[in-house]
């Protein structure tokens, strides 16, 4: 080992891991001081999961090296890892429920009296640990009685009780409000005069502005550079993880916006969402902006027919909309595609075309006998148009890649034909070029007059796809913002509850 | 600039990689389903080889005589009632209905209560009441998502309670409860008749149903439901497929045969007693299983499930034969319902896939 590589916390030379038909990570080089904070940012499917789960010892099967404090070392467990000193904080929390804080923080090295708990040393532990992260709680209160926040900081605090050299954070504010931020950096920032190295993965880039020394950009499993934060701008960083600039990203065409389709009038859904009122013409694609825990989904889901709405109204068309079921909403031309891809949105273990044709059945039965040729010109037109690869409708959907998936799940609800299609986060999880894709279709569907519902945390694609933008906020519409007037700063400080100014869309 | 061909760096790198590492061609169509079917119906076959190698040995006697062929072909025809309806159940990833045998006994009691009325009346109003039992159970499974064995099992008990409480006890005889005897030798005639004096009404009933069975689940608007509802529920709800009425329709077909069943048994022992279908549920569910419908729902053909009744009835008819005990017989059956299940199990995860 030299010189230089003794004074890294991390190191990993020329990583590299497959799946089967993809690389992942491909000959990354990636380094961490002690102290340091390094923000590792590229698009969804660029690779950066991969890199973390690699150093949390999720693979027995990579290559390259992995150096931890000049050591070379094999992570090929998550316990081994855990042993040199990483430690990983994920953006689902890890913590079970029902049970206390002391239990949590202390699991698997809960201190015994003889045969017994030594409850009092326990405590004692606990209550340290929480101070360390500047939490004034009782350990013994569950975890389901504190707030979101205050348990992604008993996670911090759980994570630090093994001493970790490495820290490694996943998107940690994105259930966060704002201030709940600023507190988590100012932990972050004592974390980094203790000298732990900390790895922070987020797509917030204002927030790696504030809190990272270095950012490394990833894209396509590759690193793309690697740079001190005070020698890039925000303009530079979204480039080198697109490959191309937003603006070129996004090419609009010319769409027409005709009379209003949807008409929500006062609709509330008592404890998530109140009073909202919004109408949606014929072709435009309409953007909703909130945080999680907004109301978004929720609403979507009652428009949808999925939950009953309290109090309020829904037109399509200028008749109210009918029934109580989603089969009834859906015959009425509302269509929603879910944000959850393989649970709610497709049947993974069937063939694309059963899953293309699964909102349609009754549509192509006659006298209850039903017909799969009638839908299979629809299916070969909808792989082609979307580029579904490979283009084999009898495929197992579990068996596509994630970009692919997402493509089947459009189709489904392209083939219904809707007038209104609610989509909620389209494009999450998949890579460029399907999400290009995606976006394109979604365009196209405007300009054929359908009305689009664009939920989405994808700033960029609400400030490049949408007409307007929604403001969302703790269950109530609080902003809308035209074309001219949004980018993704001025959605992201109205998404939190700042009157933001519109800046344009520079980004 | 929308291609995304080849191997691209996707969505399997973030998120849940390792569930979708598996890219093989692993094909849905009817083909490799046919080819699951033809293996039952090879295994079948084997059977009746290793009968009939049992019987040239002399280990056993007269496996391959008219009479016993006979034998095995009605107790298939009773299983495979039971099993076909079931089987939609099964399909709709709802496992089993553990109330069969007691559906079939009460079946058997409402029949002969209802026979002073006239045999039509009695029929219907004893499938009626058995429907009712489904309708019950496909509500609360459908709707309140309870565990379906355990309800269904509850069910089973309840049930039983209410028979033994209502005739308190007793077994009831068709002849005596003031119904004519023409109606009564109607009744005898569910199991006995016999068409070109071979083949019984329950094997007719048995391929009708299996007919009818195959093609509801495969060419209607309803069994295209019933494959999302149980491949994945929870899609399949979010594609606007009322998933409750579907689980309810396939626990009424599944006492519905319970019910024709229940009937030919009774009609075969010639008395209604609580116990007349036990020992129902576990062999169909064998027979489901062993036919190449698997317990996760969404996959398997009706015609497996027949040729799943068929194993089993040629199985039970050796294993008597051989004077193995009805006690060891219900070990061998469950051994061979866990060594089934293990490798369906086996072969879906060394697929990729863990959800057996």
């Amino acid at each position: 080992m030299n010189e230089e590589s003794m004074g890294l916390a991390l190191e990993m030379k020329g990583v590299r891991k497959s799946f089967p038909g993809t690389i992942a990570v491909d000959d990354v080089d990636f380094e961490v001081r002690p102290g340091e904070v390094h923000a590792l940012v590229g698009e969804n499917g660029a690779g950066k999961s991969t890199l973390m789960k690699m150093i949390a010892g999720s693979f027995d099967d990579y290559e390259g090296q992995i150096i931890v404090k000049g050591r070379e070392v094999r992570l090929h467990t998550p316990t081994i890892a855990k042993k040199f000193g990483i430690g990983m904080i994920y953006q689902e929390l890890s913590l079970a429920r029902p049970i206390s804080i002391t239990e949590n923080l202390l699991a698997g090295r809960l201190p015994r009296k003889g045969p017994f708990l030594d409850k009092r040393l326990a405590k004692r532990q606990a209550r340290s640990l929480l101070e360390g992260v500047g939490l004034d709680l009782d350990p013994d209160l569950p975890i389901e009685d504190i707030s979101q926040h205050e348990a992604q900081l008993v996670e911090i605090a759980k994570v630090l009780g093994n001493d970790p050299i490495i820290l490694v954070m996943d998107e940690p504010t994105s259930a966060l409000s704002r201030e709940e931020v600023e507190r988590l950096f100012a932990i972050i920032d004592q974390l980094r005069k203790r000298g732990i190295a900390i790895v922070y993965i987020s797509h917030h880039l204002p927030e790696i502005f504030k809190i990272a020394d270095r950012v490394t950009v990833m894209r396509d499993g590759k690193k793309i550079a690697t740079k001190p934060i005070g020698e890039v701008t925000r303009e530079e960083i979204v480039q080198m993880m697109v490959g191309r600039s937003v603006k070129e990203f996004y090419k609009r065409q010319e769409r027409t916006i005709g009379e209003a389709r949807l008409r929500v009038k006062g609709l509330s859904r008592f404890g998530f969402f109140h009073d909202v009122d919004f109408e949606a013409r014929r072709g435009e694609i309409l953007g909703i902006c909130g945080l999680s825990g907004a109301g978004r989904t929720e609403l979507a889901r009652v428009l949808v027919g999925l939950d009953r709405a309290d109090a309020g109204s829904i037109e399509v068309d200028g008749s109210p909309v009918r029934g109580s079921t989603m089969a009834e909403h859906l015959e009425q031309g509302i269509a929603y595609l879910t944000e959850d891809r393989k649970i709610e949105g497709l049947a993974l273990r069937l063939a694309v075309d059963d899953n293309i044709l699964s909102a349609i059945i009754d549509r192509l039965s006659s006298a209850s006998v039903f017909s799969k040729s009638k839908g299979m010109q629809r299916v070969r037109a909808l792989i082609g148009e979307l580029s579904i690869y490979p283009p084999d409708p009898s495929r197992t959907v579990g068996n596509l890649s994630g970009g692919n998936q997402q493509k089947v799940l459009l189709a489904k609800w392209l083939a219904s034909e809707p007038k209104v299609l609610i989509l909620d986060e389209p494009t999450r999880g998949v890579d460029i070029g399907a999400k290009m894709t995606i976006h394109s279709s979604i365009e196209k569907l405007a300009r054929q007059g359908c009305t689009v519902l664009l939920i989405s945390s994808d700033l960029p694609e609400l400030v490049g796809l949408t007409d307007r933008v929604m403001i969302m906020r703790k269950g109530h519409f609080t902003r809308e913002m035209d074309y001219g007037e949004c980018s993704e700063e001025s959605l992201l400080l109205a998404a939190n509850g700042d009157v933001g100014t519109g800046e344009g869309r520079a980004s | 600039m929308s291609d995304n061909r080849g191997p691209a760096p996707d969505g399997a790198t973030d998120g849940a990689a390792t569930a979708q590492a598996d890219t093989r061609s692993v094909k849905t169509g009817s083909l490799s389903s046919l080819v699951n079917t033809a293996g039952v119906y090879g295994i079948a076959l084997l059977f009746l080889v290793l009968g009939a190698v049992l019987q040239f040995t002399g280990a056993i006697g007269n496996f391959l005589s008219p009479q016993n062929l006979l034998n095995i072909v009605d107790a298939v025809a009773l299983v495979g009632i039971v099993a076909v309806g079931m089987s939609f159940v099964t399909y709709s990833g709802n496992y089993a209905d553990m109330s069969v045998p007691t559906t079939m006994g009460l079946t058997g009691y409402i029949c002969i209560e209802l026979l002073r009325y006239g045999f039509i009346p009695a029929i219907i109003g004893a499938i009626g009441v058995s429907l009712l039992i489904g309708v019950l159970n496909g509500f609360v499974v459908g709707k309140f998502k309870a565990n379906p064995i355990i309800w269904t099992l509850a069910v089973n008990y309840v049930t039983m309670g209410i028979i033994r409480l209502v005739w308190v006890n007793k077994q009831i005889y068709p002849d005596m409860k003031g119904s004519s005897p023409d109606v009564v030798a109607l009744f005898d005639a569910i199991y006995r008749l016999r068409f070109f004096k071979l083949i019984g009404l329950p094997l007719v009933i048995l391929i009708l149903l299996v007919v009818i069975g195959q093609f509801v689940l495969t060419k209607t608007s309803f069994g295209v439901k019933l494959k999302l509802t149980g491949s994945a529920p929870k899609a399949a709800k979010l594609s606007g497929i009322p998933i409750e009425t579907v689980i309810m329709t396939s626990f009424v077909l599944a006492a519905f045969t319970a019910a024709i069943a229940g009937l030919a048994v009774t009609s075969l022992s010639r008395v209604g007693a609580w116990y007349n279908g036990a020992g129902y549920d576990f062999k169909a569910v064998t027979a489901i299983v062993i036919g190449g419908m698997t317990l996760a729902g969404g996959r398997g053909t009706i015609l497996g499930v027949l040729g799943g009744s068929l194993i089993i009835g040629i199985l039970n008819n050796i294993m008597t034969l051989i004077g193995i005990g009805t006690f060891s017989q219900d070990m061998v059956r469950g051994a061979i319902f866990i060594l089934v299940v293990g490798i369906n199990a086996k072969s879906l995860r060394s697929l990729g896939r863990d959800d057996a």
